[in-house]
């Protein structure tokens, strides 16, 4: 039976509209309960012995929460105790309106079956649907609906009696008035009406999902200082009408990593640039969090201060009024200072659950604890617990729930323990999370897409695919490599000329537009690759195997051909799909072992030296063209094969054939970026460095003058050049010091869509246009290039999404945020290691450098480590040494210490 | 218009009927044939109702939409109007049929009611001189058999009885700046003073007397009738002549004099069988298209 039923909603769009949809109210809704026997169900979802042991229920019963209940308590519901509850549609919508990830979370649980979480439909189910009423709000029309569909099940479960022993529903409620309402129509129909709180308190055998309740705002035992310590936010309506008018500017909030007391509010200007506004101070920060997105109001230009050279870390509450103290003495210097403000209202949260470890109070029966988080730039959260103990020493997730004006700190709740810290596994899921890393295995929907095993290729494949298996091609990787995305080959043609083919995983062969697999891995955006972990971006299945470039198997690949001369000029580029058999898999040390061994003279080797000649040419050409050679410290760990244990650590060599590798890797990509372009001015996706603005320098000019030796920056090509030449006798590790430090001032490369912007330069390699081509196997946007220049080459068909700019710059926002969090991850991880590596190493003396002066630390560089750390004059147990500063070339008078690896522990350990 | 054919010796009998004040279908000169309203009928529309005269059958639709006022009126709003005469009233409407019927019934339309007398237009005006209500008035002839100008000028009075005009606020920021807010409670609404909406009454002249609710057959025995737009005092504020024929002073007066009565007669028992409805509710049971 089907009923018909509509009901009227106005909204606005412009103007005024009136807006009829049609509501069909219908009767086969079943209620999902195993003791129903009314309902013509064919599957159940709620247990017959719904029994959770409350001392406020005794009887089994199903729990209907309200929508503040989802939408502030989900870390309870994801709770695996908590079982048999009703999701009613209504909350479903609300919560769905309200927060996009708390929707995700619960239709994540309602999905687990072993919660069984029950979705009922009461909006459209005839005796369940009600209408708003004259004079009644939105909210409250919601809230009467779920009072309507509890009532209704109350009833259900009464009348379909029989074996259903005193079956209950319970609302889950934390409005008292709420609460009130449904005492009045629940006495009549039995069902009972309990605030969310005192439930939970009640159920007595898990007496540790107390410390899960998000703490309410009108929570009367709150620590209240009665000094109110943040100036009040202003309302959303104060807050957009400040914002239309220009006396207030919206951006994201981003807290220093060195100050606490310190932060910068982005705010994204026209295209690309955006300008940075200075926040300093307690008040002024006004309980911003890193990454809200945040009003701000500028402060008249004669408070405008300098960003401090002080590196702080929050310690405590004692510390405050020291503080202050420190920020009116800051040195007033005119041409440093920078547009200053103050944050008056936050427009969104960004709270994410934060991992981190407890500080167990000093007060042994204290149930409130500080909580530090692993990121530095957020800060400790307050929570209540009665676990510390168990809870001292574990990383701990926890989540912020609100933070009062009156009070030091925000105030949150645990969520989960990861486990104890240290453990290399845990250490590991912790900074995945804080990176947001998505590592969790591959849904069996993703892996339905891959190709069946055993694999092989068939005649369809050959079509529109060239037959390469003749071709030398070998590939060139570092040790352990298994996701071999490129080969190469070179050879003599008969015309005296050399073709040098590059040849790619056909990565886009095996994932297919829009499939499950296509929208994990475009999600993912990148495999991360942790110190002996790796994080892939597809299944392995593709990553090692089908799509790895492995030698003596046939693989499809897309391959660049060149024709090129002795001197390395271009002659014909060309590229197809094709099938390759590789005769080698190399490692570099191999590779130039080749190279230099004048015995070896079979294919393989041959097609080597011709490679590397040309790519010395090629490298000599680029940096003639003014790129840029900049300098990292990367470190490899040497693990132990049992336990995984670093065991010794040393720096990446570079050696010439890394360079070979990359000169055709670059080569490629800008072949291939040129002809995408060519083919789709509008959205193909290009990869840009933009050069950086001057002031960007700073530091690096400070460092070259505190030498004499003078950095031109004008160019890429002058400073390429005047960093050739900066070298200082008997300081070897000089110039690389300034590379390192050149490296900093650079931007981020950014992948963009070339409909979206019209600056395409990537200043770093000194190329008029670029983009990633060579990795589709850890790359996603390796993937989109490779399907446009497929269609580009008629090789494969286009679809509508590939072909739509708004959504491909949707897919680069994505794409630079996987890369940027995948950086920093593999750094975190890095520092992990190097924290290990120490831990069994006691005091070490080495050598180290000096990076940048502060007011009251310096941070120093250690090059055998790659290890970055500061260290504090004055540490609590010592007496500063007086110290004279100099704002202007940053620099003490006191001697350099020795810096101790010691030191750095603070960085990691907290 | 959609007409009959009528035979003289059906002329002949017609006009001794209305001679002796009794008419094909038993009605005396001033009476109406049955009529039936219905408020409330096309839930997209901000107002609307369905009159039946006869066989005579339109649908009026109303929607509010926010524009700008005319120039010269500057804190008042308007409305406009349009007629559709739609091929399932008669097959002589198909194509283009009906459009100029359509246009003329309009401009009539206009005259009537889009003055400030029939209808508070200053009540719609949301911010003088830059935002007012504009209402557009939908009329759609669903069938024809006569009267259209009255059953069309009824049904917009009921219709403009029936018009809920969402409730909006005009908020100011600092800068001066002005925005309209429109209220998230679906019964905030506006309603119309439709007490002095005019009524439209023909009058047709048919041999020596005249009719009012002229059937087909009527109307062709009439030579030429008089349009006359009444407000429940009896005020006249329109009239106009339609028809070849031609009318002495004389009987324009007669007729004027009849209209009013007749007119005022009507907003009566019309206002009250609005509010009754009004009044059901939600109890009220729909009859719609079908019934």
């Amino acid at each position: 039976m089907l009923k018909s039923k509509t009901f009227v909603k106005k909204t606005r769009s412009g103007g005024v509209m009136k807006i009829v949809r049609e509501h069909y109210l219908r009767d086969d809704i079943w209620c999902g309960s195993e003791a129903c026997t009314e309902c013509k169900q064919e599957s159940t979802v709620l247990q017959t012995d719904a029994c959770m042991e409350s001392s406020l229920c005794s009887y089994p019963h199903y729990l209907i929460p309200d929508t503040n209940v989802v939408l502030h308590q989900i870390d309870v519901l994801e709770d695996a105790v908590i079982r048999n509850v009703i999701i009613l549609q209504t909350v479903l919508q609300e919560v769905r309106h309200r927060s996009a990830p708390v929707y995700k979370r619960l239709k994540d649980i309602i999905h687990e079956k072993e919660k069984h979480f029950y979705t009922f439909t009461n909006e459209h189910h005839r005796e369940t649907f009600i209408e708003r009423e004259p004079g009644e709000s939105a909210n409250d029309r919601n809230d009467r609906a779920i009072r309507v569909a509890a009532k209704w099940y109350s009833q259900h479960l009464k009348t379909s009696e029989s074996d259903t022993d005193g079956l209950k529903v319970v609302l889950l409620t934390n409005d008292q008035g709420n609460k009130q309402k449904a005492e009045e129509c629940g006495l009549l129909y039995l069902f009972t009406c309990i605030l969310v709180e005192e439930y939970i308190k009640s159920l007595t055998a898990n007496p540790e999902l107390v410390d899960r309740l998000a703490l309410s705002n009108d929570d009367k035992n709150e620590i209240t200082s009665s000094k109110v310590l943040f100036p009040e936010h202003l309302p959303l309506s104060r807050i957009q009408a400040g914002i239309k008018s220009g006396s207030f500017v919206q951006g994201t909030f981003r807290a220093s990593r060195d100050n606490y007391l310190e932060a910068t509010v982005f705010i994204q200007g026209e295209g690309e640039d955006g300008t940075e506004i200075l926040i300093q101070g307690l008040q002024n920060l006004n309980r911003a969090v890193h990454q809200d997105v945040v009003a701000v109001q500028l402060l008249p230009r004669n408070q405008w201060v300098a960003p401090s050279s002080v590196v702080l870390q929050d310690e405590g509450a004692a510390k405050d009024d020291n503080v202050e103290e420190e920020e009116e003495e800051k040195a007033v210097n005119i041409t440093a200072r920078k547009a200053t403000g103050k944050v008056v209202g936050i427009i969104k949260r960004n709270w994410r659950p934060f991992c981190g470890m407890l500080n167990v109070s000093q007060i042994k029966e204290s149930i409130r604890h500080l909580f530090t988080p692993a990121d530095r730039r957020i800060p400790r959260i307050r929570i209540e617990t009665r676990q510390a103990s168990t809870l001292a020493g574990q990383r701990i997730m926890v989540s912020i729930d609100g933070w009062p004006k009156d009070s030091r700190y925000p105030n949150g709740h645990f969520v989960r323990s990861l486990g104890g810290a240290g453990e290399k596994d845990i250490e590991q899921e912790v900074l995945l999370l804080e990176h947001d890393v998505p590592h969790q295995a591959f849904s069996q929907a993703v892996l339905s897409f891959l190709p069946k095993m055993p694999w092989a290729i068939t005649p369809e494949d050959m079509v529109r695919r060239e037959d390469l298996r003749h071709l030398t091609v070998c590939s060139v990787d570092p040790p352990g490599c298994t996701d071999i995305d490129d080969a190469l080959h070179c050879r003599e043609l008969e015309n005296g000329n050399l073709e040098v083919g590059v040849h790619i995983a056909d990565v886009s062969h095996f994932i297919r537009p829009g499939n499950a697999l296509d929208k994990e891995a475009a999600n993912r955006g990148t495999t991360v690759y942790l110190c002996g972990k790796r994080i892939d971006m597809v299944p392995e299945l593709l990553s090692s195997n089908l799509c790895s470039l492995r030698s003596n198997v046939e693989r499809l690949a897309f391959s660049c051909i060149w024709e090129m001369n002795h001197e390395a000029e271009i002659l014909k580029t060309r590229f197809t799909k094709s099938v390759i058999n590789s005769k080698a898999s190399l490692t570099y040390a191999e590779a130039q072992m080749r190279i230099d061994d004048t015995n070896k003279n079979d294919d393989i080797t041959k097609s080597l030296r011709g490679l590397n000649k040309l790519a010395k040419i090629l490298k000599r050409q680029r940096i003639e063209k003014g790129a840029l050679t900049l300098s990292s410290l990367e470190v490899r760990f040497h693990m132990d094969s049992e336990t995984h244990d670093p065991i010794d650590l040393q720096t990446k060599e570079l050696m010439e054939t890394n360079s070979m590798v990359e000169e055709f890797m670059l080569l490629a990509n800008i072949s291939v970026a040129q002809k995408i372009y060519d083919e789709f001015q509008e959205c193909a996706l290009l990869r840009k460095h933009p050069a950086p603005p001057p002031s960007n320098y700073d530091i690096l000019l400070k460092a070259a003058k505190s030498k004499d030796v003078a950095i031109h920056t004008d160019t890429a090509k002058a400073l390429a050049d005047s960093l050739d030449v900066a070298k200082v006798d008997g300081f070897p590790y000089f110039n690389t010091l300034l590379r390192i430090l050149a490296t900093r001032c650079m931007m981020q490369a950014v992948y963009f869509c070339s409909g979206m912007d019209n600056d395409f330069h990537h200043y770093g390699l000194a190329s008029p246009i670029y983009t990633h081509f060579t990795s589709p196997i850890r790359r996603y946007a390796d993937i989109i290039v490779h399907r446009l220049l497929a269609v580009a080459i008629g090789a494969d068909s286009t679809y509508p999404d590939l072909m739509d700019k708004h959504k491909q710059s949707a897919l680069c926002n994505n794409l630079n945020y996987r890369h940027k969090m995948a950086q920093y991850a593999q750094r975190a991880s890095v520092a992990f290691h190097t924290q290990l590596f120490f831990k069994s190493r006691g005091i070490l003396n080495e050598e180290g450098f000096v990076l940048f002066v502060r007011k009251n630390a310096i941070i120093v560089l250690i090059p055998k480590f790659g290890l970055e750390g500061t260290v504090f004059f004055d540490s609590k147990d010592k007496v500063a040494p007086s110290i004279v500063f100099d704002e202007e070339i940053p620099g003490v008078s006191v001697p350099v210490p020795d810096a101790e690896p010691q030191a750095k522990k603070p960085k990691l350990d907290h | 218009m959609a007409t009959v054919q009528v035979s003289e010796a059906e002329k002949v009998y017609i006009l001794h009927g209305i001679r002796d004040d009794l008419r094909v279908d038993g009605r005396g000169c001033e009476d109406y044939r049955h009529m039936e309203i219905e408020t409330d009928v096309v839930s997209n529309t901000d107002g609307s109702a369905k009159v039946t005269l006869g066989h005579t059958a339109v649908l009026v639709g109303i929607k509010a939409d926010i524009g700008k006022p005319r120039p010269l009126v500057p804190n008042e709003g308007y409305l406009e109007f349009f007629v559709d005469c739609s091929a399932n009233a008669t097959p002589e409407f198909e194509g283009r049929g009906g459009e100029e019927l359509g246009t003329e019934l309009s401009n009539t339309l206009y005259k009537v009611f889009n003055n400030k007398h029939s209808v508070d237009l200053k009540s719609l005006c949301i911010c003088p001189g830059e935002h007012c209500w504009v209402l557009y008035v939908d009329v759609l002839l669903l069938q024809c058999d006569g009267n259209l100008y009255d059953a069309i000028s009824i049904a917009i009075k009921a219709a403009l009885f029936n018009t809920k005009i969402p409730r909006v606020r005009i908020s100011t920021d600092e800068e001066g700046g002005k925005e309209i807010e429109l209220s998230d409670d679906p019964y905030d609404c506006m309603r119309l003073n439709v007490e002095n909406v005019p009524c439209i009454v023909t009058l047709c002249k048919v041999g020596h007397r005249h009719v009012v609710d002229a059937t087909l057959q009527e109307k062709a025995c009439s030579v030429a009738s008089l349009i006359i737009s009444v407000t429940h005092k009896g005020t006249v504020t329109c009239t106009r002549k339609v028809g070849g024929g031609s009318l002495d002073p004389e009987s324009i007066f007669e007729m004027t004099e009849a209209g009013k009565r007749v007119g005022k007669a009507l907003h009566a028992p019309l206002m009250k069988v609005l509010q009754q409805e009004e009044h059901l509710g939600k109890k009220k049971q729909k009859v719609g298209f079908l019934g």
